[in-house]
């Protein structure tokens, strides 16, 4: 914990500027970073043209690179293909959470890299100070390093690498619009192919996954398993300072709201569950039931970009159907998991 | 972003607010609005204020909603004597000064 940054602790610049000529070179340094930082933070573009991508399919490119706790992308290169683990656990952990993604797009669905022509898979870690989020910023992901008092590093879970992949997969495909239920739609499948990294990663059938999304991420001080349930939305965290998880499971407890770009984080919980019900039902490896189902779905030109909770519902089905067959076990299961979710009738 | 407009003169009844919103998940806790009394800061602070205001506005101007997605935002405002609010900004947090964010971690939750 440093002392300009911490939660408890607070120094406006003119104070900072006292410190950066001060004795405690610890002090020193962080006071230097945020000042510089704000004096460069409109560099704060990310990578205009990406590195080369694979001409082999069914090998990624990877980059990890490292932001030295600034906020400048895309940082130092530390990575690339290939190389052997760097000793650096967020940069390792970044490394082999691309290759998982990699891995799950290219053997289950024969899609090689996010735009399926090999597209360079692109991250950077320990990204500003104590920054407590992971985002994709259209072209890259982004992981902080937490804050250690309520967040752990963002790479630790496999899932959120996935996730913010999937939103690289999503835009080529989908490009669902990021608010309300087609924004909910958005979030909800970068969840799904979240989960399927780990689970496929870790060959773990549809009844003895933890269905979470963000295991790990969590400190030991907040009460909380992780950032959201699949199986039990609304029940992944209660915590007094984070406040209790908001998901809905439910068409009945549908958020209405202005917040987060109309909720996507938050009824995204319904058409997740929906998912975790139809995988949970078929039993097995969710990659070889419901998985490519979401997949047919996501990658159907009839998916449009305002696409709320019914039509993809319907699409969905339809895609059951047109896979396994009209009367087929998968149809009936994901008939039954929408209509569990309160989304069909 | 664009059509971003100057920030009014802090004054010691100015109240500003801070929301912070989005991210890889929605935490209703760290997402409740924030307050920062004009009256409790120096004169110093609120002159520091300004200027970051002032950076933030300027490290939005021009700029389109970003591609993407769990961008984190900072929602800003400001209010005067009577209540009224009579500026308001939204800002990617990438485009707000860290010492903004720092004001923001210290402010009180409402
Ligand atoms: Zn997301």
């Amino acid at each position: 914990m440093t002392c300009v940054a911490g939660p408890q602790t607070f120094l406006p610049p003119y104070l900072l500027e006292r410190i950066a000529g001060s004795a405690s070179p610890r002090l020193r340094e962080s006071a230097r970073r945020t000042l510089y930082e704000d004096t460069h933070f409109r560099a704060r573009a990310a990578v205009s043209t990406l590195p080369p991508g694979s001409t082999v399919r069914g090998r990624p490119a990877r980059y990890v690179h490292d932001a030295q706790q600034l906020r400048t992308l895309p940082g130092e290169l530390v990575r690339a293909e290939g190389s052997a683990d760097s000793g650096d656990p967020a940069v390792d952990e970044a490394y082999h959470g691309l290759g998982d993604t990699y891995r799950l797009f290219w053997e289950v669905f024969q899609r090689h890299s996010l735009d399926d022509r090999g597209m360079a898979l692109v991250a950077t870690v320990h990204y500003g100070e104590n920054y407590e989020n992971a985002f994709w910023d259209g072209r890259q992901m982004v992981f902080g390093d937490g804050d250690g008092e309520l967040f752990n590093r963002f790479t630790i879970a496999v899932d959120v690498i996935a996730h913010e992949l999937s939103h690289g997969v999503i835009a080529y495909e989908g490009a669902l619009v990021y608010s309300h239920q087609s924004g909910a739609l958005n979030e909800s499948l970068a969840d799904v192919f979240g989960s399927l990294a780990k689970q496929y990663r870790d060959r773990q059938r549809a009844a003895e996954a933890d269905w979470l999304i963000g295991a790990g991420l969590f400190t030991d001080r907040v009460k909380g398993r992780a950032l959201r349930s699949m199986a039990e939305p609304g029940n992944a965290y209660d915590d007094p300072l984070l406040g209790r998880d908001p998901q809905p499971g439910h068409m009945d407890d549908f958020v209405e709201t202005q917040d987060d770009h109309g909720g996507v984080h938050i009824n995204s919980g319904i058409p997740n569950r929906a998912y975790q019900l139809a995988a949970v039902a078929l039993g097995g490896y969710a990659w070889e039931s419901v998985g490519p189902i979401w997949y047919d779905t996501l990658i159907d030109s009839r998916l449009a970009s305002d696409c709320e909770f019914v039509p993809f519902a319907e699409l969905t089905l339809d895609n059951a159907v047109r896979r396994f067959g009209s009367s087929s076990r998968q149809a009936e299961a994901v008939r039954e998991a929408w209509r569990g979710v309160g989304v069909l009738p | 972003m664009s059509g971003v407009s100057h920030p009014p003169r802090l004054t010691s009844a100015s109240v500003l607010r801070l929301k912070r919103e989005g991210g890889l998940a929605h935490f209703p806790g760290l997402a409740r609005p924030r307050r920062l009394d004009c009256s409790r800061f120096s004169e110093a602070q609120r002159a520091e204020l300004q200027r970051l205001l002032e950076l933030t506005v300027e490290s939005c101007r021009g700029d389109a909603e970003p591609e993407g997605a769990d961008w984190r935002r900072l929602q800003l405002s400001v209010e005067d004597d009577s209540g009224r609010e009579i500026w308001q900004l939204r800002a990617i947090e990438e485009a707000v000064p860290m010492a903004l964010l720092e004001w923001w971690r210290r402010a009180e939750s409402e």
